[in-house]
């Protein structure tokens, strides 16, 4: 027969939560980067700074990092037409203009930006059809709807767009298997599932999901190993944790997975000598994934972490600061 | 061993030249790798061209990438001034390395805009910054754009076009030598797509590419879009887990389930077709496209897809007649290789999509035990418009699929389309005799006898799943 693709995990893996070791991972990631890598990832950046920080926020630890010089940064990073870069010099787009947004949260202070140009610049972005552009350059995606309306809700300008249009060109990207892709006739996939139903729970049109297929669907995505995939056929991922259990969270599905086999499955990505998780047991650790891992396990109750919230991926307790209770189905 | 600014400066600027230089040796590069030698080299190139691999000995890039990429932010950040050609070098050498680096690309874009690079250049740094990292998103990104900017530049050709005279001769052979030009850079996509799928199992962003390019450059095209079914037979059937290339079959279907409905609706109401039926090229909304005639006829100005021509429709195979085709390569699949789940999720399209097809084109009830009640799913998925419909085309099909309820009964008795009442096998359609398609009563006979022959537990398990969505899917 054939060998369904799947990771066996080790007898040795880890089983314990090492949430210190994740904490002091995170404080020294980047001081100890050497020029090459660190410079292969600056495309990126600001999200790498928004998961770094979140994912200390989880854990309690977020006075370890440098607040002003990240503000300083982000400031420093936002362009004249008002959007934001990922890093000084490189040119604005939606993904770095949520994430900006999302760390200045964090810290309450997103008034270091230019609010009013930031939401002109997110306006901008709106396309005929209700699509959002990445930036000035066109491509279409719906993770660059979610990233619009992220940004906007946690600045309270969701009034700045067309929702009713804006939600017309996500529903038209639901697939015959209730899945979401990036654009319309494009394959579901767990990551777009997740800013899709992300969006429409923003939008307060959750009840366009059709939660029981839906859930199905994501539901199939774990394996034997107790681990989720993003799509049928693939290997788990601990990102995977995040993406498909949000989304089951958001359409009130959650309990159609077994919680303590995926509990098992992400214990055992984290790298018991350097700290952080990876995307699966035994390969290299970053930021990315420590962040999904933490998240994903603070979704399956785990005492010693923070609430996350499955629309924003961000502190429960940020969200409720700013007033922010996006819907969930139940 | 620590260099000073100076000796890394140089070493980086012989080394962007040599990689520039070997372009220009040879035209035909093909792929770019990484030699793995830990060792410094200083008086040797780290440049190393063998054939058509352009390679670069790994000791040099922990230096070269860095300062690369600190000089294009300078330029960005307009503290230091680099001229075209060194823009054009240093970017070509960043994402041979880090394609990625989207300002990178946005940079190209500017050149191009200015006339300092062509499309076809970009095209090929992407193409072969994709055999190193099949995946990018970002070169499948910057690629999109590109074709944006060769389908404009076809949908609106140069100033001499308005010259009257010769106008209409002219307009005609200008016509066809781009409606040919768009078919080369079509199938280089189709090529290029393809081989991003080979280096990668389940590459999503080069599926999810091709697909665009059939959305955008041959919407409505029923000669790509059959060809493109067949080619790509053989293919997963050598990829069973490909879950990306056997949804695109599925785009592929449906796309072809769309065209030739629309075609039947049409044949007896032509005029409720066209919502523009100016073909004066005046007229010609952005999205002009040049591919749109399935019979090969440039038609450029043409702002919507036309009806296709009865020798179109004939030349094509009936959908019932694809339909089975396509279950009976799953099923050989599902027979050859137990256990992928792929080839059961393939399945679950596939019917679907058949089942509605029969539902929304064929008056009366449903097939054998059927129940054409639709379940709360069903519903569900119906209460919108936009559901399982392929964008990005010129039409609007969302009043399209509402109306077709009205429209699909004129259409049921056309020619070579008719469909066997599985009640009566016997009963055969006008036109060749066709074998029977997929209906309820013969997807769970063939559930039952995988799990009668089969020895793997996961197939039983995949079987037994497909059954379970089958009957709350589908109904009954």
């Amino acid at each position: 027969g054939t060998q369904v693709k799947d990771v066996v995990i080790k007898s040795d893996a880890p089983s314990a939560l090492l949430l210190d070791k994740h904490a002091d991972y995170i404080a020294a990631y980047g001081s100890k980067k050497d020029d090459y890598e660190y410079t292969l990832s600056e495309y990126l950046r600001m999200s790498g700074i928004y998961w770094g920080l979140t994912v200390m926020d989880l854990m309690g630890q977020l006075t370890r990092m440098n607040q002003q010089e990240i503000s300083d940064f982000i400031k420093s990073c936002q362009h004249d037409c008002g959007g934001i870069s990922a890093s000084i010099g490189h040119d604005p787009h939606v993904l770095y203009t949520l994430s900006a947004v999302q760390i200045l949260s964090l810290y309450d202070n997103v008034n270091v930006l230019d609010v009013d140009k930031m939401v002109e610049y997110v306006r901008g972005l709106q396309q005929e059809d209700g699509s959002f552009a990445g930036d000035k350059w066109g491509e279409i995606d719906t993770r660059f709807s979610f990233c619009a309306v992220a940004t906007l809700a946690l600045l309270g300008r969701l009034d700045a767009i067309n929702m009713d249009k804006a939600v017309e060109f996500v529903l038209s990207c639901m697939n015959f298997d209730g899945g979401f892709g990036c654009r319309p006739g494009s394959e579901s996939h767990a990551g777009q599932i997740y800013c899709c139903t992300g969006f429409l729970s923003i939008a307060g049109q959750l009840h366009q999901v059709n939660a029981d297929l839906l859930g199905w669907w994501l539901c199939e995505r774990q394996l034997p190993s107790g681990g989720l995939n993003g799509r049928p056929e693939k290997l788990p991922d601990v990102c995977y944790s995040w993406w498909v259990l949000a989304s089951l969270k958001i359409i009130g599905r959650i309990h159609w997975i077994d919680k303590s086999k995926l509990r098992s499955f992400i214990l055992a990505c984290q790298d018991e000598e350097t700290g952080g998780f990876a995307d699966r047991p035994g390969d290299m650790v970053d930021p990315f994934h420590t962040l999904f891992g933490v998240a994903g396990l603070s979704l399956l109750g785990e005492g010693q972490i923070k609430d996350v919230n499955p629309v924003l991926c961000m502190p429960e307790d940020v969200l409720e600061r700013l007033g922010l209770h996006p819907d969930l189905l139940s | 061993m620590a260099e000073t600014e100076n000796e890394v400066e140089v070493l980086v600027q012989r080394v962007v030249k040599d990689i520039n230089n070997a372009f220009k040796r040879n035209p035909n590069i093909d792929e770019i790798g990484l030699i793995p030698c830990p060792e410094v080299r200083y008086n040797r190139s780290p440049i190393v061209l063998v054939e058509n691999k352009l390679g670069v000995e790994s000791w040099c890039v922990k230096y070269l990438l860095p300062y690369v990429h600190n000089k294009l932010l300078l330029y960005r950040q307009r503290k230091q001034w680099l001229d075209r050609e060194a823009l054009v070098d240093i970017t070509c050498t960043l994402l041979l390395l880090n394609p990625d680096f989207t300002t990178a690309w946005n940079v190209r874009k500017e050149l191009l805009q200015c006339g300092a690079l062509s499309p076809e250049r970009d095209l090929y740094l992407g193409k072969l910054a994709l055999t190193k990292f099949p995946k990018s998103p970002e070169t499948w990104i910057h690629r999109r754009w590109i074709l944006q900017q060769v389908l404009r530049e076809c949908s609106s050709p140069g100033p001499d076009r308005k010259d009257q005279g010769d106008g209409d001769r002219h307009d005609a052979a200008e016509k066809t030598r781009l409606s040919e030009h768009l078919h080369r850079v079509l199938y280089e996509e189709m090529k290029v797509c393809a081989d991003a799928a080979g280096r990668y199992p389940s590459n999503y962003n080069a599926w999810s590419h091709r697909i665009w390019v059939l959305q955008n450059m041959a919407p409505g095209n029923l000669q790509v879009l059959h060809d493109e079914l067949s080619s790509m037979r053989q293919w997963v059937s050598m990829h069973v887990s490909d879950h990306s290339g056997f949804h695109y079959r599925q785009f592929l279907l449906k796309a072809l389930v769309r065209e030739l409905s629309q075609s039947l609706s049409s044949s007896s109401s032509p005029q409720h077709y066209h919502p523009q039926p100016s073909s004066n090229p005046s007229h010609s909304p952005h999205k002009a496209n040049p591919l749109h005639q399935a019979n090969g006829e440039a038609t450029a100005a043409a702002p919507c897809p036309s009806p296709h021509s009865p020798e179109d429709l004939a030349s094509m195979p009936a959908l019932p007649q694809l339909f089975h085709q396509e279950v009976e390569l799953c099923t050989d699949l599902i027979k050859s290789f137990p256990g992928h789940e792929t080839l059961w999720c393939h399945r679950r399209h596939v019917f679907y999509l058949w089942h509605h097809w029969r539902r929304d084109h064929h008056y009366g009830q449903g097939f054998g035990s059927e129940s054409p009640h639709l379940n709360h799913t069903d519903a569900g998925l119906s209460s919108h418009p936009h559901t399982a419909c392929p964008g990005g085309v010129g039409l609007d099909r969302v009043q399209r699929r509402n109306g077709q309820a009205q429209e699909g009964q004129d259409a049921m008795e056309v020619d070579g389309v008719g469909v066997p009442d599985p009640r009566d096998t016997k009963r055969l359609k006008r036109g060749p005799p066709g074998p029977c398609p997929p209906a309820l009563p013969s997807e769970h006979s063939f559930i039952a006898s995988v799990l009668d022959s089969c020895r793997s537990p996961e197939q039983g398990r995949f079987a037994l799943a497909y059954r379970k969505w089958l009957d709350s899917v589908i109904g009954q």
